[in-house]
């Protein structure tokens, strides 16, 4: 039963991943793959380790900090990204 | 010392804990001399009730992030658009810190600027809407 979730979350993830990553090759803008990239990374990534989590209850304490920076990384860098592709258009909107 | 020192020095404690992964004496105290060794921010206007709160919906934001992404994953969202928010009264930089984080963590929208005069600029993206012609 708990292997079957484990796996089941793990494939997820990894659809995730590659759902939220193939857009970046097309041509929509920075934000919008922005937006893709983090169901990919952010919430495909922590839906792998909370698989993890349920095969290996062992490391749960690692595991569980994994988990947190990558929510807060993935997200604060998304926010960084966000703001560097935006500020240039602001400039240009002024000059 | 206030609760929201407390609340500091817990969660500090708590990430210490969870990377070492040991309860033995000599590990406590070397926890607990960092998380105090660590400087606090020295004045905050905020009130533990925002704090508590935004820690709770940090994690309601969970659940709902992956609510949204299967709904842009099957329901392509393809428009985009930007829209202002008002940032709430009395909010220091670590509660703005975590304003951003949740918005930004859910997949739909995502900060892209914070402006000092209050705002936050939020891009978004939705469904197409058809226009009838």
């Amino acid at each position: 039963m708990i292997d079957t979730l484990s796996y089941g979350l793990i494939i997820v993830g990894i659809i995730f991943w590659f759902w939220g990553t193939l857009p970046l090759i097309g041509n929509r803008s920075v934000l919008f793959k922005l937006h893709s990239l983090s169901v990919s990374d952010t919430l495909g990534s922590m839906a792998i380790v909370v698989g993890l989590l349920l095969k290996i209850p062992n490391e749960w304490s690692l595991l569980v900090l994994a988990i947190m920076t990558l929510a807060i990384w993935n997200t604060v860098l998304g926010y960084v990204l966000a703001y560097c592709s935006s500020s240039n258009e602001k400039i240009i909107n002024k000059k | 010392m206030g609760a929201i020192t407390i609340l500091n020095i817990v969660l500090r404690l708590a990430i210490w804990f969870l990377l070492t992964d040991d309860f033995s004496l000599p590990n406590i105290i070397i926890g607990m001399a960092i998380a105090f060794l660590i400087p606090l921010s020295r004045k905050s206007s905020s009130t533990l009730k925002d704090w508590l709160r935004i820690l709770w919906e940090v994690i309601v934001a969970v659940p709902q992030a992956y609510l949204e992404a299967f709904e842009i994953i099957f329901r392509p969202h393809n428009d985009e658009d930007i829209i202002r928010k008002k940032v709430k009264v009395r909010r220091n930089s670590g509660l703005i810190f975590l304003d951003i984080f949740l918005i930004t963590f859910t997949p739909k929208t995502i900060v892209v600027k914070y402006d000092e005069e209050g705002w936050y600029e939020i891009h978004r993206v939705k469904r197409k809407i058809r226009n009838k012609k």
